[in-house]
């Protein structure tokens, strides 16, 4: 069951719940800002385990692949981008197909080269520490860490650079934006490909936590979805809460139940928070703000 | 110097203009007049790169027909919507500095629109979204004019805003077009006489009478194409 690997203990529900957000940072920009149903998003994730695993076989060093991971996803996602995804913005139903097909030639090729079994990726930083009676590893204390300083620089980049200035300004209104100079086209791009590499980032950090198979990827898929959509899509306030809310629940939970029923619990409660509304973000702002013609009507009047 | 040849756009299968040919000059103004539906807007439209077009449109002797939107910004044309949408979430400040793409020092642009309309100069911080529709209609024209375009395309700017608005909208206007080749669709007879030029008169996506506005409006052209 998605993410049952992990034993449980009270560090746990600040583990899974990092977990969440990691796998869905990168789903904030390529569904959560750009609006691609982005299906290819777990296999970006496995693209960033396996070229861990493959350069931990070549080099033996598997910080090095964890430096490649981001890079390498990154690239990948640029090219569907480029070569696919940039012509079907404005076609909802055939971006999620075209994603869906990438996903399975991504999935195939992997199985191809790596084989469908079951492979380990090393955890570079080894042993643990003793917290309220736990043996926590440090790598998890490290992936907690990787997300908090992830999550900071997102929300600074997007904030404070002129790239993340030109992005919000193209996510919001893409005609307007190339009007005023934006080369929305690019933009665009450079969106794809970061949400990319993050995804990468991310598929390299829980790689030594689990088992590696060609199927890695589609375990985050579902979570990833859920926390972006719950979270209100464009909001990472959203995007944090929701991951934090659903990862800890899941976790709690597992004190007292099953994995399989605690993440069937955990779905009944995502379908309840979507039917009443996200958490944050574009579709809870679309629901309460005027339109501009609407603002501009009234203040006429 | 704007030269429009043989131009026609439309949407999807829809033509909408069809053969239509201007120029205008530095510092000169021509208005678009026509009734709903004639065309005037999607003209602007065609003209910035958002709809697919025919024929030529060049911009200081450079053919620019077929750029991009953000390319013809780049050749020096800005467009003010009708709309005078924003981007939900950004200030002020960032719609100025987004307009400026580094085409001038920052704060020399931002200290500028703050000159042109002083309640945009108080708000810098403030999220355009929350601006009134005559603030908006500021903003917009502002962000067009801080950049010293060579054409500026303008959308009825003095639609659905309040009289002591249009009073200072006008000069701006007015001050732009001193160095500026002005494209003005304006439904609003008084605005148009205002701010003088050429006027071209489009029924159906076609010019069918031009002269300046003063001859036309003297002559009971105007009255007559526009149902005054």
């Amino acid at each position: 069951m998605i993410l049952g690997f992990l034993p449980v203990d009270s560090f746990n529900v600040i583990v899974l719940a990092a977990v969440f957000v990691l796998v869905a940072t990168g789903l904030h920009f390529t569904f959560g800002m750009l609006n691609v149903v982005n299906l290819v998003h777990g296999e970006l994730i496995l693209i960033g385990a396996y070229t861990t695993l493959q350069v931990q076989k070549t080099t033996g060093n598997v910080l090095l692949g964890m430096a490649l991971a981001p890079l390498l996803a990154g690239v990948v996602g640029l090219a569907m981008e480029r070569g696919v995804l940039r012509f079907l913005y404005e076609r909802p139903l055939d971006s999620l197909l075209a994603t869906f097909g990438l996903a399975l030639i991504i999935r195939q090729v992997v199985q191809f080269i790596f084989s469908p079994n079951p492979q380990t990726v090393r955890s570079p930083i080894g042993g643990s520490f003793l917290l309220g009676g736990f043996n926590i590893p440090w790598w998890r204390l490290v992936i907690v860490l990787v997300t908090a300083g992830l999550l900071v620089g997102v929300i600074q980049f997007l904030k404070r650079s002129r790239f993340g200035l030109q992005a919000r300004a193209t996510v919001a209104n893409p005609v307007l934006a190339e009007t005023m100079g934006i080369n929305s086209g690019a933009v665009r791009a450079g969106l794809f490909a970061l949400g990319s590499a993050i995804a990468g980032l991310a598929g390299a950090m829980l790689a030594p936590i689990s088992t590696l198979n060609p199927q890695f990827g589609l375990l985050f898929l579902v979570n990833s979805f859920l926390v972006v959509i719950i979270g209100g899509k464009g909001s990472l306030r959203g995007l944090v809460v929701a991951g934090v809310v659903l990862g800890g629940t899941l976790a709690a939970l597992q004190f007292v139940m099953s994995t399989v029923l605690a993440q069937i619990l955990i779905l009944a409660i995502a379908i309840v928070g979507v039917r009443v509304r996200p958490l944050l973000g574009i579709v809870r702002e679309a629901q309460t703000k005027t339109t501009p013609a609407a603002s501009t009507s009234a203040s006429a009047r | 110097m704007l030269e429009v040849e043989d131009l026609s756009a439309g949407y999807g299968q829809t033509t909408v203009l069809r053969g239509i040919s201007f120029t205008v000059a530095p510092g000169e103004v021509a208005c678009v007049m026509g009734r709903n539906g004639a065309g005037k807007t999607t003209l602007l439209r065609a003209l910035m790169g958002v709809l697919p077009k025919t024929g030529v449109v060049r911009l200081s002797g450079t053919d620019i027909s077929q750029r991009p939107g953000h390319r013809i910004n780049a050749a020096g044309m800005v467009w003010v919507p009708q709309e005078a949408s924003v981007f939900p979430g950004l200030t002020v400040r960032d719609h100025l500095v987004i307009a400026l793409q580094r085409r001038r020092e920052e704060e020399d642009g931002i200290a500028e629109a703050g000159e042109l309309f002083p309640v945009l100069g108080e708000r810098l911080e403030q999220e355009a979204q929350t601006l009134s529709g005559g603030e908006r209609k500021m903003l917009a024209l502002a962000q067009a004019l801080i950049v010293k375009p060579k054409v500026v395309l303008m959308d009825e700017p003095t639609e659905g805003v309040a009289p002591v608005v249009v009073e200072q909208l006008i000069p701006a206007i007015g001050a732009a077009a001193t160095e500026s080749a002005v494209v003005l669709v304006e439904q609003n007879i008084d605005t148009a006489l205002a701010l003088g030029g050429n006027a071209y008169v489009l029924e159906q996506g076609s010019i069918v009478v031009s002269g300046t506005v003063r001859d036309l409006y003297d002559g009971g052209v105007l009255e007559q194409r526009l149902a005054l």
